[in-house]
């Protein structure tokens, strides 16, 4: 992805008057420095709107039913959903909307801490798990099917890194069939050419420096399932079988479509990757599907910088390692970043053979690209 | 430079259980058998390595170095392969059905355990045992001096005196035959029913390496070594599964990863474990010493015998000291036991802690489980890898 190209994730920069308490201000120098920087930004306030519905997906060219988020009321849901963007410090607002969606909806966010809900009274208090008649029903706060009211989830961006987020009510089936995204808090200055901070993932002195960024969100789905599900007739879990595997929603070749592709509205994220030789790409691996993935690196070896969001670089120890495959359990992500040094094309692909199919039959699933050119 | 040939081949595997199993398979001539898993390749860092692949199956096969950069095929950088509707089918150049060929070659640039493989229609050819293990020695391997035996060089901290490669992996029958038989198979559904440490099941991983009977798996899984020695252990995913292998009696020291070695600088990244999860397509190269219960420089073996409660006993009247109680039952040594232990050693298993896959088709005991064997004293030859 570009930075600060997220075409979904909402970015307020509000502040200065609409919200006394809430401001962002970058004082513009001449030659472009901020040497003051972090004495001057202060907090921002990031707000998204997300919407659940139900929408289309298709896989080797055939529509399939899921559920997944719009940024907008009039748009479709997309898998994985928006991409939300903050920096550390801010303040981020999503604002989760279901009218038309026949189901009860929430949102978690794993990895972030203090999560409130805005009150129907106003003010916020912490986001509790719901219970009826003494049985939990929803991990957090949640609208009802086709609630008329929304509901408004607030959390401090506290530390730089990948996370999921995704719906926490019924989620072995809502999860499943789509309801998931992504949130990136990137450090402060990470946008500020010159800044220490600039281009990086952790920030300054954690080996995270890149020249392109790609989020790659591992994933699965049992047709069956989404197929029931959708018709509202009876699934068990328990025989949960999956028969497609994807990476940012799509199955190879169309990991290899470009962003945005008309043709597959409601999963526009790519996943091919067009590097040069010599450039940090920042690869951002997701799973967030039940499964364990492995993603081979296409015969590249990159640098773990971060678990989890977590980095493994500090002043007093740098504990990245080299890999050239990673096993993710469901949730985890893992920061590589991968410097080709030959021009060639390198398959980045499941671990797991029985995985890279369409419809039992290779090429197919969780596969895609990097293009290194001279 | 090592030049290395490798045919691809059709044959049959042998489990325990009696079954017979149709399998592709690397061999290391013309008229040697395949095996499981391929012939080792063993190299050095820094020298060139060439591997003339001559395909003998109906399927076009290619070779996949992982961790190795700038592979060259054909006497070009290696390419992923299209038809001509622009489908991809290979990940590298292939050596065509029936007696094709197509050479690879590389020049290693880190030692360490590293795989190859079929890159062509992986999900049925790495499965049908179209894969092996490549160990590259680091440049300054000297195994006559001790501190240039080691797996990732001088002063690195990978001393070893004894090695062991164990190459994980599963079957399904149900490909085997479908693939066989030319019917269709819902790769989707894969299902292992057996679990492999270098293509044997247990117990035949106990067995000693190239048993006449096992001509297609040649490789033993067994370790062997004295106590206090340092025994390299690499395992190597060459399967589509993760397998959470642990030895009994000691605890393994990580020491690299898909052959980089885990320190940076000065830091030594290196740690220990009780269980590793060996996941596809990755290795993990670890340092084990036998310390165990009971030993002492003072008490060595054969030692006085633990508490009879940590002592397994068999059906024919012999003992086994384990610790585990998967091995035997406990109770009363039955009358007439009069021996423990033939050779005096001490037995300890390596298995797969998810335990449905240390069983035959179900049957326990089976799969991915070996045994660790602690001699008082051991041929020097024994666990040098080959
Ligand atoms: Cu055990």
């Amino acid at each position: 992805m570009k930075r600060g190209s997220s075409p979904v994730a909402r970015r307020s920069w509000t502040g200065l008057g609409s919200r006394d308490r809430l401001f962002v201000l970058y004082p513009k120098k001449p030659g472009g420095t901020y040497p003051d920087f972090w004495k001057v930004r202060k907090m921002a306030l990031v707000q998204a709107n997300l919407w659940a519905k139900q929408g289309t997906i298709l896989l080797a060219g055939r529509p399939l039913a899921f559920w997944g988020f719009s940024a907008d009321a009039g748009g479709a849901p997309t898998l994985p959903g928006p991409v939300l963007e903050a920096t550390v410090g801010d303040t981020v607002e999503i604002v989760l909307q279901n009218p038309g969606f026949a189901q009860p909806v929430s949102l978690i966010f794993p990895g972030q801490e203090a999560v409130s809900v805005l009150e129907a009274g106003g003010g916020f208090r912490r986001v509790a798990p719901q219970y009826r008649d003494g049985a939990i029903v929803s991990l957090a706060d949640y609208l009802e099917p086709e609630a008329e009211s929304s509901l408004t989830y607030r959390f401090r961006a506290v530390k730089p890194g990948i996370y999921l987020y995704e719906s926490g009510t019924e989620p072995e089936i809502q999860v499943q069939m789509g309801l998931y995204g992504i949130l990136i808090v990137r450090p402060p200055g990470h946008d500020l050419p010159g800044h220490p901070n600039y281009q990086t993932a952790y920030g300054a002195g954690t080996g995270s420096e890149y020249d392109r960024e790609r989020i790659l969100v591992l994933g699965e789905i049992d047709s069956r399932l989404h197929e029931a599900v959708a018709q509202g007739a009876a699934y068990d879990i328990l025989d949960f079988a999956p028969d497609r595997w994807l990476i940012n929603g799509r199955s190879y070749p169309d990991t290899l479509a470009p962003a945005g592709d008309p043709g597959l509205p409601s999963q526009p994220r790519g996943a091919g990757l067009r590097v040069k030789t010599g450039w940090r790409v920042l690869l951002r691996i997701v799973n967030a599907g039940f499964q364990h993935h492995t993603l081979v690196l296409g015969g590249l070896t990159g640098r773990v910088v971060a678990g989890d969001g977590f980095s493994l670089v500090s002043p007093a120890l740098d504990a990245s390692y080299h890999k050239s495959a990673l096993t993710l359990g469901s949730g985890q992500s893992y920061d590589v970043i991968v410097v080709p040094e030959a021009p060639g094309e390198y398959f980045l692909h499941a671990g797991e053979y029985h995985h890279l199919v369409n419809d039992d039959l290779f090429p197919g699933g969780m596969m895609t690209k990097m293009e290194v050119v001279p | 430079m090592a030049t290395v040939d490798l045919w691809a081949k059709e044959g049959y595997l042998s489990t325990p259980d009696g079954n017979s199993i149709y399998f592709w398979g690397f061999a290391a001539a013309a008229d040697a058998p395949a095996q499981l898993p391929g012939p080792l390749l063993l190299a050095r860092a820094g020298e060139r390595v060439t591997v003339n692949l001559t395909n003998l199956l109906a399927v076009p096969v290619s070779l996949v170095f992982s961790g190795q950069g700038r592979i060259e095929a054909g006497g070009g950088p290696a390419r992923p392969q299209y038809d001509p509707d622009g489908r991809l089918f290979s990940f590298t150049d292939v050596a065509a059905p029936d007696g094709g060929t197509m050479s690879y070659s590389f020049t290693p640039a880190f030692p360490g355990t590293f795989l190859y493989h079929s890159g062509a229609n992986p999900p049925v050819q790495v499965p049908m045992g179209l894969y092996g293990a490549l160990v590259v020695r680091p440049a300054d391997y000297d195994p006559a001096l001790p501190a240039y035996k080691t797996a990732y060089g001088f002063g690195t901290g990978t001393e070893f005196d004894r090695e062991y490669l164990l190459v994980t992996g599963e079957i399904d029958p149900e490909l085997h035959r479908a693939t066989a038989a030319g019917t269709p198979y819902p790769i989707h559904r894969f299902k292992p029913r057996y679990w492999t440490l270098n293509g044997r099941c247990a117990p035949d991983t106990m067995l000693p390496d190239g048993v006449a009977h096992l001509p297609h798996q040649p490789r033993g899984a067994m370790i062997m070594a004295q106590p206090g020695e340092r025994v390299l252990l690499r395992y190597a995913g060459a399967g589509v599964d993760s397998h959470p292998l642990h030895p009994h009696g000691n605890h393994t020291r990580i020491v690299g990863l898909d052959g980089r070695l885990l320190q940076n600088g000065t830091a030594d990244l290196s740690y220990k474990r009780f269980t590793v999860l060996v996941n596809p397509g990755q290795t993990y190269d670890q340092i084990f010493q036998w310390s165990g219960l009971g030993f002492t420089p003072e008490n060595p073996i054969p030692t006085v015998l633990p508490n009879i409660r940590n002592l397994a006993v068999g059906e024919a009247g012999w003992t086994m000291w384990s610790g585990s109680p998967y091995l035997g039952r406990k109770g009363d040594i039955p009358v007439g036991v009069v021996s423990y232990n033939e050779a005096g050693e001490y037995h300890f298993m390596l298995h797969s802690h998810e335990e449905v896959k240390i069983t035959n088709w179900g049957e326990f005991p089976g799969g991915m489980m070996t045994m660790i064997a602690i001699f008082s004293s051991l041929d020097p030859g024994v666990g040098v890898l080959t």
